[in-house]
């Protein structure tokens, strides 16, 4: 990264910082959220993900542009609450990272980044346990599983999640209704 | 506003149709096949094989929003959107255009187009036995059916045979054989229930759903890719549908005249023969009022639909209802309950897997009140539909802690296998349950709105609780850990097989339809779609219905052909 585009980005930093206040400064759950606003957080998004499903011998979130699915459903597809709660949620990792690191999150560093994430995961409400999908509607509620959900369906929705970070069997012409798990095998991208 | 381009002669058909979707689609073939010069009506848009599926070949990363309905969609189709995603969209009505009127909560799910549901159901085929069929009978419930197995049972072979559907014989009095296919496979984990079932139960058994899904080619189709993406239309053939077999056999004779885009609002008495003379149709793209007319007329507009166009078509004859002089047309809907069921992890197997996407699962069929005196808080039966799987990531999202590589590696991974299953309930037919038609309330055609008033009842409800308590007993069992009942409690219609509006029976005081499906009152109408129902047994109703409609035809023809009608 050359200098330019690195004052470049503390300048497009520093706006979004701006921007950001605007956002989060909706309390009531049920006010519209700006999808230009939401959209100028995808960077954030981004890290996220990818700290949920990060790249390793198979692409990550960021690879497979999960940020851009997690906004485009959130805001097309998801109720006014959840997207409300879902940007209070990105205002306490910023705030939180703020506090405790005097940065923002995307500037922090890698462990500051896990430290900040595991803050959140631990204080997303509850935690899971073993439960079928009947229960869904129970879920879904606070930011965390918000973002966790959407991640997982959107990295495994995608292309590089579905073929490589999974198994995508296209057209399976047969079906093969007892076959011993070979090493290290996948699990099937579809149902 | 009526066409007068069009003479009578040339609107004149030796048969009408009306409603292209399974039962229709039946109706079409097999008069079009007897030589009838058929006029096939249908309110939607033409779908055609193969050609009208866009979604069929998408990846899961061509949908932009995944299979999730945008808020747009979920407000403007409250009850649709609870079915379709947007794989299938297209094959169902849009709820804010086509509004019906709910007393009580009831999905009333719709696909008005050439195929109707046909496109997207769940291709289960059962036949019904003299269990159900002596049931009513028996019970002293509504009315007796006027056929028995016997009558049906060639029918059944029939159908079977044209339309293609795999399964295992098993050899049940309750449960008859068909005409199968090749059977698909249990995988390891729904054998493992199966084994289980068959040690500790002796009156129970698990066996391969039986499907309209082909395991080998047939009839030009298929064979099925085990894809299971079956709703968004194959175009492999792999599945039965009106649009994949029975419209193009029929259009084959050179006997079909199919008219999409028209809406049949009416039929016609004709005072002096006593039957009907024909049906009044708005054509929705010019808005254009039409009459056509034929011998013999078959309605098969779905249950709701079929029952609303009866009441709608009154005259001097008949100031209730075409056909109506039993007053039971629009009572007595019913629809399978499938809210009750149970869940369950098993932390062994692990070494095995499947390859493919199997689309269908398994079936306990019916194990209740099979003999009398059993002494059970309810009566009549359900049968058990469930499927067997490894968690991939759509259920391991809601069951993994945690996020980095560890969990990424078990997100991809194969977890433990799990079994839901859930029970489909007979519906017992209550007189109160009904549809009417609104009185002030109009549709953008000028049609009365529907009402519909339903609600499952106390036999219904507590046949739910023995589900519950049977299913997790069979998986607890089976060795399952953490077995979880459940109750959606989803409303009346949401397994779509809703029936019963305009029932057969053997008296005209207290039914509309005859052994043959024929009106009592008018001689030339036959019925052949789910309104037909006495009863409702447990069974998925299909296959009854193409039986009935085939029966039907049949019986029609002979008819005419011996001038008697």
């Amino acid at each position: 990264m050359n200098r330019r585009s690195y004052f470049k980005r503390i300048l497009v930093l520093g706006a979004l910082g701006g921007a950001s206040f605007s956002i989060f400064k909706w309390k009531e759950l049920t006010r519209q959220v700006d999808p230009v606003l939401l959209w100028s957080k995808k960077d954030l998004v981004a890290e996220l993900s990818e700290i949920i499903i990060p790249e390793t011998d198979t692409p990550g979130a960021k690879s497979a542009n999960v940020a851009d699915y997690i906004i485009k459903v959130l805001i097309n597809c998801m109720d006014i609450k959840k997207q409300n709660k879902f940007c209070s949620g990105l205002e306490l990792v910023e705030s939180h990272s703020m506090r405790n690191y005097g940065k923002s999150f995307l500037n922090c560093s890698d462990q500051e980044k896990q430290t900040v994430f595991e803050y959140i995961a631990n204080h997303s409400g509850f935690s899971y346990r073993i439960l079928n999908r009947i229960n869904k509607k129970i879920f879904g509620e606070s930011f965390f599983i918000t973002l966790k959900d959407l991640t997982i369906e959107g990295y495994c929705m995608s292309k590089p999640g579905a073929t490589q970070g999974l198994a995508y069997d296209y057209i399976p012409g047969n079906f093969e209704a007892c076959i011993k798990l070979k090493p290290n095998q996948k699990s099937w991208a579809t149902k | 506003m009526y066409n007068s381009n069009k003479t009578k002669e040339l609107n004149t058909y030796d048969a009408i149709v009306i409603g292209s979707g399974i039962s229709g689609g039946w109706a079409a073939m097999e008069l079009c096949k007897k030589g009838f010069k058929t006029l096939l009506l249908e309110r939607g848009r033409n779908v055609e094989h193969i050609v009208d599926y866009p979604t069929a070949n998408l990846n899961p990363w061509d949908f932009k929003y995944g299979l999730n309905n945008t808020l747009k969609d979920r407000e403007a189709d409250p009850v649709q959107s609870n079915t379709y995603n947007p794989s299938t969209k297209h094959f169902f009505v849009s709820d804010a255009e086509h509004p019906y009127i709910q007393e009580q909560p009831f999905d009333w799910v719709r696909g008005y187009q050439v195929g109707g549901r046909s496109l997207v159901w769940g291709r289960q085929c059962y036949r019904m036995s003299d269990l159900d069929f002596e049931a009513n009978l028996k019970d002293g419930i509504a009315v007796d059916w006027p056929i028995r197995y016997k009558d049906l049972a060639p029918w059944y072979s029939y159908v079977e045979s044209f339309i293609g559907v795999s399964g295992q014989k098993e050899n049940l009095a309750h449960l008859p054989d068909g005409e199968f296919l090749p059977a698909m496979e249990l995988n390891y984990i729904e054998k493992h229930l199966g084994d289980s079932i068959k040690k500790n139960e002796h009156n129970r058994l698990l066996t391969i759903a039986r499907v309209a899904n082909l395991t080998r080619g047939w009839d030009h189709r298929g064979p099925c890719q085990n894809r299971n993406l079956c709703e968004r239309g194959c175009p492999f053939g792999g599945y039965f549908s009106s649009n994949s077999s029975t419209i193009p056999a029929a259009v084959a004779t050179g006997n079909l005249t199919l008219r999409p885009f028209s809406i049949v609002t009416e039929i016609l008495y004709d005072e002096q023969r006593q039957m009907a003379k024909g049906v009044r149709v708005i054509d929705t793209l010019s808005n254009e009022v039409y009459e056509f007319y034929s011998k013999i007329l078959f309605i098969n507009a779905s249950t709701i639909a079929t029952a609303s166009l009866l009441l709608n078509s009154v005259s001097s004859r008949f100031p209730n209802g075409f056909g109506n002089d039993s007053e039971q047309v629009g009572h007595n809907l019913m629809d399978h309950h499938s809210s009750a069921g149970a869940y369950g992890v098993h932390d062994q197997f692990k070494d095995y897997y499947y390859k493919g996407r199997r689309p269908c699962g398994f079936l306990i069929p019916r194990y209740r009140n099979l003999k009398d005196g059993e002494n059970l808080n309810f009566k009549r039966g359900y049968n058990i539909q469930g499927h067997g799987e490894r968690m991939e990531w759509q259920d391991l999202s809601y069951n993994l802690n945690g996020f980095g590589k560890d969990f990424k590696k078990q997100l991809t991974t194969p977890g433990d296998w799990t079994v839901w299953m859930a029970g489909w309930g007979e519906c017992l037919p209550y007189f109160e349950n009904q549809i009417t038609l609104d009185k002030i309330q109009k549709d953008k055609w000028g049609l009365p709105l529907v009402k519909i008033d339903f609600s499952f009842a106390e036999n219904e409800n507590k046949m739910m609780i023995d589900i519950q308590q049977t299913s997790a007993e069979m998986l607890e069992g089976a060795g399952f850990k953490d077995v979880e009942m459940f109750n959606y409690k989803k409303s009346g219609g949401s397994t779509v097989h809703e029936m019963g509006t305009a029932r057969m029976g053997h008296d005209p005081r207290t039914s509309v339809l005859n052994k043959f499906n024929q009106m009592h009152n008018a001689k030339n109408v036959f019925i052949t779609d789910g309104s037909a129902m006495t009863s409702s047994s447990c069974q998925n109703p299909s296959l009854t219905y193409m039986a009935l409609t085939a029966r039907a035809c049949e019986f029609a023809y002979q008819q005419l052909k011996n001038g008697k009608l």
